[in-house]
């Protein structure tokens, strides 16, 4: 279809081919996708203005550029967005930020960002089909080493940069002197709010003064009483 | 194209009641390898043809979907997805051997329950008039004897408001792309035919086949005098392929 916004058919044949290879990895994930099995789901990339509609089959998803009905669910956000969404185990936190926007089922939308979460490859089984059960086992404990270490150095990292940061050069406050600068800001930030609206109120008293010596009479001696009081109060503030 | 007693066959003429049965030699000679053949002579671009007819096709869920020279089910594959569990495909295909790889296939990839099976002639259609929202015939045309009679048994089984899509392979509308296209039709494609599938005659026949058929235009009039309405026609790969679609309104 040459309608403006949809995607090119080789690039979302071959995202399909993708995405599907990659769903054959973790086949107890993909399992899952059983009970979304012929619903429709719309995914609007915002900024791009394109649309994929995602139709879940037995073990694998199918990508249309275009469905002639109406979809099941529609998400919309921009790409990193729907992204972060799809990998995070937070979805809500995208949703209530309004980075996602979903209409229609919204349960539907859920299940199939929890089954796009959900996805777990064994990568030491697939290597296992390559190399054998003892040589992928050997790779996977070296791999998961040095995934710790990294881990654990970068946390370690990061605690000794702070703390240098911190304590020694000085160069950046630690956290109570942040917090105590915050307050001071929240403070004057508040002090200056009310004396902006004194002085609203006084250029306002100001103007009703003058109106008064140009309007002959108030109307009645209730609003003569008030608008006094008014006055006067304005005086005592000063 | 036909005369009374003989029809063509590629570019020979041969009486009309042994075209179907050279047909079904090409197909059982091909069958075997016919996916890997498709992907080697359109270099994978047969997909994304039959991608574009599904989405031109506007089959929505719950619908009923006829494809006609199903092969090995690309198009129904689709389909089935599109229409979901309440939909319904029926695969078919006027060769058994054919139909079987189909279904072979069909079930591998986990595409049951709403796809259903016959071995159908095209010109002769076993189903109810008015039954079908969508009817495909993806490269199956060129190989009916009686085009005209098949375009009509397909507007006969569509509803009202039902549409026909004749995927099929046309004429380019390039000269130098017409050039190259011969070139490569008739000396890569029987050689690619007996080097992988080890026959270069059922090969020559496609090539030969495709020539043989009716251009856009004179397709589009055809599907016009089976009844169908609305009908137009979209060139994918410079008019090496086209896509026909008509409403039955």
């Amino acid at each position: 279809m040459s309608e403006g916004g949809s995607i090119p058919d080789a690039i979302l044949a071959t995202l399909e081919t993708l995405v599907n290879r990659y769903l054959s990895l973790d086949p107890e994930g993909a399992a899952r996708l059983g009970d979304l099995q012929g619903r429709v789901i719309m995914i609007e990339l915002a900024g791009f203005g394109t649309r994929v509609f995602v139709i879940p089959g037995a073990d694998g998803l199918q990508l249309f550029g275009d469905y002639a009905g109406e979809p099941d669910c529609a998400l919309c956000g921009t790409p990193l967005a729907l992204a972060r969404m799809g990998v995070s185990g937070q979805k809500e936190d995208q949703l209530f930020s309004g980075e996602v926007r979903i209409a229609g089922d919204t349960h539907l939308a859920q299940a199939f960002g929890n089954f796009l979460g959900g996805l777990d490859v064994d990568w030491e089984e697939q290597l296992s089909r390559l190399l054998g059960d003892a040589a992928a086992h050997q790779i996977g404990v070296q791999v998961r080493g040095v995934e710790r270490w990294g881990r654990r150095t970068s946390d370690i990292l990061t605690q000794d940069i702070q703390e240098y940061l911190q304590e020694e050069a000085r160069l950046l406050p630690g956290r109570y002197e942040t917090q105590a600068f915050l307050d001071d800001v929240d403070r004057l930030r508040d002090d200056v709010e009310r004396l902006a609206a004194r002085v609203t109120r006084l250029a306002n008293a100001l103007g009703e003064g003058q109106t008064d010596r140009e309007t002959p009479a108030p109307e009645s001696d209730a609003q003569r009483i008030d608008m006094h009081r008014a006055t006067c109060r304005d005086r005592a503030g000063e | 194209m036909t005369d009374e007693k003989n029809t063509h066959f590629g570019y020979q003429k041969v009486p009309v009641e042994e075209k179907a049965g050279r047909v079904r030699a090409v197909f059982d000679s091909v069958a075997s390898r016919y996916d890997l053949m498709n992907d080697l002579m359109s270099l994978g671009i047969h997909r994304l043809w039959k991608r574009q007819t599904v989405e031109l096709a506007g089959v929505r869920r719950g619908q009923r979907v006829l494809d006609l020279a199903a092969g090995t089910g690309d198009l129904s594959e689709r389909f089935a997805g599109i229409v979901g569990k309440g939909g319904e495909v029926v695969v078919t295909d006027i060769n058994a051997a054919m139909l079987a790889r189909g279904r072979a296939r069909l079930v591998d990839v986990g595409v049951a329950g709403n796809v259903h099976f016959a071995q159908v002639d095209a010109e002769a259609l076993p189903f109810s008039a008015s039954h079908f929202d969508c009817v495909s015939i993806g490269f199956g045309l060129r190989n009916v004897t009686h085009k005209q009679h098949a375009l009509e048994e397909m507007f006969r089984v569509l509803r009202p408001g039902g549409r026909a899509l004749v995927l099929e392979f046309s004429h380019p509308e390039s000269l130098p792309l017409r050039k190259a296209y011969d070139l490569y039709s008739f000396s890569a494609l029987p050689l690619l035919g007996r080097l992988v599938a080890g026959d270069a005659d059922s090969y020559r026949y496609l090539a030969e086949s495709i020539r043989m058929h009716p251009n856009q235009e004179t397709l589009r009039g055809m599907m016009e005098q089976a009844g169908f309405e609305r009908c137009d026609f979209f060139n994918l790969s410079g008019g090496i392929v086209a896509i026909h679609r008509g409403y039955r309104l």
